[in-house]
């Protein structure tokens, strides 16, 4: 009897389970049909590493200080750089990113002095060879004469700028100086009329 | 022939008792990543088990001795995969007592939010892929779609879906939003209101209970001598979570509790899985009421840092178990040596004498329930 009892009991439990999928059944599916149809990308969203375009500059920013280069946990990021002819500014000649060993850890982003790096939106990455190098640069080749020359003019603004300051400040330390000499030879008056007497 | 090479220190028995040896794994369909169990059976019952691991190894703890500190951080989540979050967050957290940083209270909070976000995904996909071993491939395909929307929410904001890499030194790397906390809250509902669908479907199908009932029971005795963490010992009846033993990370200012089960056996584990998702829905809830205004971490990304000399543990509780990080410092800024202690591999280490006398059939139900994830045994 308890035999039969077991049966009927555990039958209804599959009964029960059966009415959960019978339920489900006639709820909308959840399914992303990729790849006809994509997922939204996370605001966040991961991927490549890219450099950002500043507008004030008309291209990107990277200085090759190569803090980057040092906090890849990956060894993946490759620059050269350094002084460039005619500007005082720092520039990347070279930013190579190997995304086939980019872990995406976001370490590169964080530690930029400049701020000039950003996720890319690259998604769907597959294809038939192993040669994931990524040249940074390419996109910014066209706008570096543009900006070496603007930035050249800046810097020789500012470097008037500067001097024009400094031989302000010049000016207005050595008047201040005077007026403070002046102010110190005022009581020095007689001596120094008496030293003029002496003489 | 090549079999013989490989029963390394199985005791060697005669096979005219007709005593034979069958693999399971590396490469089955239910082993969990890749695992490979050598069982010595005698018909359907196994008298010895030995695992044999390192076939996920990937180095991540020599890998740790040549890189600074920060630039460990990417492997911390690659370590358990499936608590990729928490593991990552627990790095950051022994070296901020390491080296005694200031963490805000704002990333503080939004650490136990992501942190048990990825718990309930965890157990929501050890629940799916038990149910699956067990050969019930319904319950896998909703809890997936449950998980899916946990993998949403954090991707949002993390960018990431699995190896998150989202805290740092003093803090976390990106700041959560209004929408952020609407849909973490909106999918606690959700996911209260499923629980009991998950009752009826699996908690009460014959079955189940048939299969896991009095089935792979790991005792207080053998949890301790082998110890074993996490929900496992948690089923076998001791009341011990990291979290309330060793409160760190805040978990102090919330309210929890931690189930436990006495029997020790499948279902048991399966019971408590469910009742701590429970409890992580309650931390959850109570974070996202607290959450504080203020900064997410230090200003500028911390990246030199030299800790003190000498040797320092710091254990969180992750999905799995008690997973520690041990770290010995001679002062510069790359560790003389990282050990993780990983719960997964201290569950494994006490199933030869679980598995030992049980059905072949039963051997994957347990191995199952224990939720061990290779890749944070081999390391
Ligand atoms: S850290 Fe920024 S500025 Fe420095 S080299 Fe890298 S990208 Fe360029
Ligand atoms: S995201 Fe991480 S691994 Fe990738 S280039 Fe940046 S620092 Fe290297």
């Amino acid at each position: 009897m308890g035999y039969v009892t077991s049966i009927a009991g555990g039958f209804k439990t599959l009964v029960t389970g059966l009415g959960v999928t019978v339920k489900e059944l006639f709820k909308k599916p959840v399914t992303l049909q990729y790849p006809h149809e994509k997922p939204e990308l996370s605001p966040a969203y991961r991927s490549l590493i890219k450099l950002i375009r500043f507008d004030e500059l008309g291209t990107h920013d990277c200085v090759a200080c190569m803090q980057c280069v040092n906090i890849c946990p990956s060894y993946c990021i490759k620059i050269e750089g350094g002084k460039v002819e005619g500007i005082k500014r720092k520039r990347a000649t070279l930013f190579e990113v190997d995304f086939a060993l980019c872990s995406v850890c976001g370490l590169c982003i964080d530690t930029c002095p400049t701020t000039t790096l950003e996720y890319s939106r690259l998604y769907d990455e597959a294809g038939y060879d192993r040669n994931w190098t990524y040249d940074l640069l390419a996109e910014y080749r066209d706008y570096e004469p543009e900006f070496r020359e603007k930035q050249r003019e800046v810097e020789a603004k500012e470097a008037a700028e500067r001097e024009a300051k400094k031989e302000a400040a010049a000016k207005a330390k050595a008047a201040a100086e005077a007026k403070k000499k002046a102010a110190e030879k005022t009581p020095e008056k007689g001596d120094g009329d008496k030293k003029g007497g002496d003489a | 022939m090549s079999q013989k090479s490989h029963l390394g220190q199985l005791s060697e028995h005669v096979r005219e008792d007709e005593t034979y040896y069958l693999n399971m794994g590396p490469q089955h369909p239910s082993m969990h990543g890749v695992l490979r169990l050598l069982l010595h059976l005698q018909g359907e019952t196994i008298l010895e088990c030995k695992p044999i691991i390192g076939y996920a190894h990937r180095a991540h703890e020599k890998m740790a001795e040549f890189r600074n500190y920060v630039m460990f951080l990417p492997n911390t989540s690659r370590v358990d995969y499936l608590s990729g979050m928490i593991s990552n967050i627990a790095y950051c957290q022994a070296i901020e007592k390491l080296c005694s940083l200031d963490v805000p209270e704002r990333a503080e909070t939004i650490r136990v939010i992501a942190c048990e976000l990825n718990r309930i995904q965890s157990h929501l996909l050890w629940f799916g892929t038990f149910l699956l071993d067990l050969g019930g491939i319904t319950p896998f395909l909703y809890c997936f779609d449950d998980r899916e929307e946990i993998l949403g929410i954090l991707d949002r904001v993390t960018g990431s879906r699995l190896t998150y890499s989202y805290g740092r030194f003093g803090g976390v790397t990106l700041d959560v939003d209004e929408v952020f906390l609407q849909q973490a809250t909106a999918f606690l509902k959700r996911l209260r209101k499923r629980f009991p669908m998950y009752e009826s479907l699996v908690a009460d199908n014959v079955i189940f209970r048939e299969r896991c009932d009095g089935v792979g029971v790991i005792s207080k005795e053998a949890a301790a001598k082998y110890h074993v963490t996490g929900p496992s010992l948690r089923a076998a009846g001791v009341a011990y979570d990291v979290r309330k033993a060793e409160p760190y990370g805040g978990y102090d200012r919330f309210d929890f509790e931690v189930p436990t089960r006495t029997a020790g056996d499948c279902l048991a584990r399966f019971e408590v899985r469910m009742a701590e998702m429970e409890q992580s829905c309650r931390l959850v809830e109570q974070a996202i009421a607290k959450l504080p205004e203020g900064p997410i971490g230090p200003p500028k990304l911390i990246k030199k840092l030299k800790p003190p000399k000498g040797e320092f543990y710091f254990a969180v509780e992750t999905a799995r178990g008690s997973s520690g990080v041990y770290i010995v410092s001679d002062g510069s800024d790359t560790p003389v040596k990282l050990k993780l202690r990983t719960p997964s591999f201290s569950n494994l280490s006490s199933m030869p004498e679980i598995l030992a006398g049980t059905e072949v059939a039963d051997t994957i139900a347990i191995v199952g329930s224990i939720d061990v994830v290779l890749p944070e045994i081999d390391r």
